[in-house]
């Protein structure tokens, strides 16, 4: 039978009897983790920016807030009898508005200047041929037309911000995964450590008959408390991430892509839980190998 | 209470340190391995204790074959089994009475058990004045008590002592003599290991004499030579 009580208690003691030891591992964790957890907010904050650039849309053709019924008709008949446009939908000033406040519904400063009325609605284009000098083309056919506002192109803030994203992605990942790997080393030997500097209980505890788990699960406990100070540590880095460059980014003024650049309650939860995750698994990856390899009951 | 049936232990480069041995030894014996250094008498009691596996033979402890016990289940065995070393080998960070209680905590005991039975013990063995030492602080027979006692205070039913009067003076080993005397009378079975021939004179027990891994004698209130 196990005795909470004294399991708790060794698992204490083992960490402050090797406290730089494990300050250490749990920093080396919590900055993998944090790598990786900023990783996965920067795709869910560019997949959130563009959204409304998924299944094709290559070009929008906004309006202005004030074009008429003729000028909107105008545009609807130029995308309907253009042969390279293969379908277009329109979001309309109330679909435009929600999207606008679901943009910006952690700034509720910036809602409350604009309204319905002030927020333009567009068309998201698919283009039959999605080559970029025949979407430019294409899109620039609706520039300076009554009652178009602008044209935004995918080629132009989409790519960039996605090959931005895809390469500070992989560098990121490729990052916390090295780091992550470093992480269960470090837990392993910070475990062999602890091991060795109880090797005369180990012996007496063994040879009174303590059973194999007993005197595994404090070593392997102190494992797994390192991992998660070090989620701990990824979970307080990526609110700061969220909170003072994600949201920062969103508050950019007139950047109309970067409007959508952020990371809602659910997403976050989800990344957060996700650091949790792994964390265990690399205390319970390290604190295994550590127990196998140097506690031979 | 043990039996050893044709029991050989071979180490690593063919060195034979336990050559069919057969030995039969009852309950509440007190029964002393004796023989020149490296004659085998460590292995005979590592192999008791589970610690080692012999190549051939079969050992029986309170009736139990251990050599087909299952790894999980050796903790089990070893809480029937005391262990006294020569080193004593005491927790220098706990005091006297948190080393006894370590061998009770370590196997699940709550604090009632161990209120109850680690002072009673440390009566037994004459030290509960200082329960609350550090090991640093005992002299060696005191220190090899608070051994007896740790190996003691879970009641087991055999007490395997490996040279526990090596590290003292002739004096303070006719009082740990004395106690291990006082605890195979309450019934505990005590196998000990020896070099001092003058203990196992005068306590005229049975004597076992190993020699290159061999029972050369066996001898029923025998003395060392």
């Amino acid at each position: 039978m196990f005795s909470f009580r004294y399991v708790l208690r060794e698992t204490g003691q083992n960490l402050w009897r090797n406290i730089l030891l494990a300050v250490a591992t749990v920093v080396t964790v919590g900055v993998s983790l944090a790598m990786f957890g900023g990783f996965m907010l920067f795709q869910v904050a560019v997949d959130s920016a563009t959204a409304r650039w998924q299944d094709g849309v290559e070009f929008i053709v906004w309006m202005n807030t004030d074009a008429g019924t003729d000028e909107d008709s105008s545009v609807r008949n130029q995308l309907d009898e253009s042969p390279g446009v293969e379908r277009w939908e329109y979001v309309d000033r109330r679909q435009s508005y929600e999207e606008f406040q679901e943009f910006f519904a952690d700034t509720p400063e910036v809602l409350e200047i604009f309204t319905a009325e002030g927020v333009p609605p567009y068309y998201r284009v698919v283009p039959a041929d999605p080559a970029p000098d025949v979407v430019e083309e294409l899109g620039s056919q609706f520039k300076g037309k009554p009652g178009v506002r602008t044209v935004t192109f995918a080629g132009d803030v989409i790519r960039d911000v996605q090959n931005l994203s895809n390469r500070a992605g992989r560098v990121l990942f490729i990052g916390s995964i090295v780091l992550l790997g470093a992480s269960t080393l470090l837990i392993l030997n910070t475990l062999a450590v602890a091991i060795g500097n109880r090797r005369p209980e180990i012996e007496i505890m063994r040879l009174v008959g303590a059973t194999k788990w007993f005197i595994r699960v404090p070593f392997m406990l102190e494992g797994l408390v390192q991992g998660l100070l070090g989620a701990v540590v990824a979970m307080i880095s990526n609110s700061l991430l969220r909170n003072y460059v994600i949201d920062q980014f969103s508050d950019a003024d007139g950047l109309q892509l970067l409007a959508g650049f952020k990371v809602d309650d659910a997403a976050m939860l989800q990344v957060n839980l996700l650091v949790v995750a792994i964390a265990v698994g690399v205390a319970v990856i390290g604190s295994n190998l550590a127990v196998a390899m140097h506690l031979n009951e | 209470m043990i039996k050893m049936e044709k029991v050989t232990k071979v180490f690593k480069g063919d060195v034979v340190a336990l050559r069919d041995v057969t030995i039969d030894i009852g309950k509440g014996e007190f029964v002393f391995l004796v023989g020149p250094s490296g004659s085998g008498k460590s292995t005979f009691i590592r192999l008791l204790n589970r610690e080692d596996v012999p190549e051939h033979g079969r050992i029986f402890v309170a009736g139990r074959d251990i050599g087909g016990l299952s790894g999980w289940r050796v903790p089990y065995l070893r809480r029937n089994i005391g262990y006294v070393f020569q080193d004593f080998k005491l927790l220098q960070k706990k005091t006297v009475a948190e080393n006894v209680a370590f061998a009770l905590e370590v196997i699940g005991k709550g604090p009632q058990v161990i209120n109850r039975q680690v002072p009673a013990i440390l009566e037994l063995v004459g030290l509960s004045r200082k329960m609350d030492r550090f090991p640093r602080e005992l002299s060696g027979g005191e220190q090899q008590r608070v051994s007896i006692a740790r190996a003691f205070v879970n009641r087991p039913l055999i007490l395997l002592a490996d040279e526990p009067t090596g590290n003292l003076d002739p004096t303070t080993s006719v009082g740990i003599m004395r106690l291990l005397e006082r605890i195979n009378e309450i019934g505990t079975t005590v196998v000990m290991a020896t070099h001092d021939s003058s203990i196992v004179d005068s306590m005229r027990q049975r004597v076992v004499e190993l020699d290159r891994g061999m029972v050369v004698r066996d001898q029923a209130r025998g003395v060392y030579e």
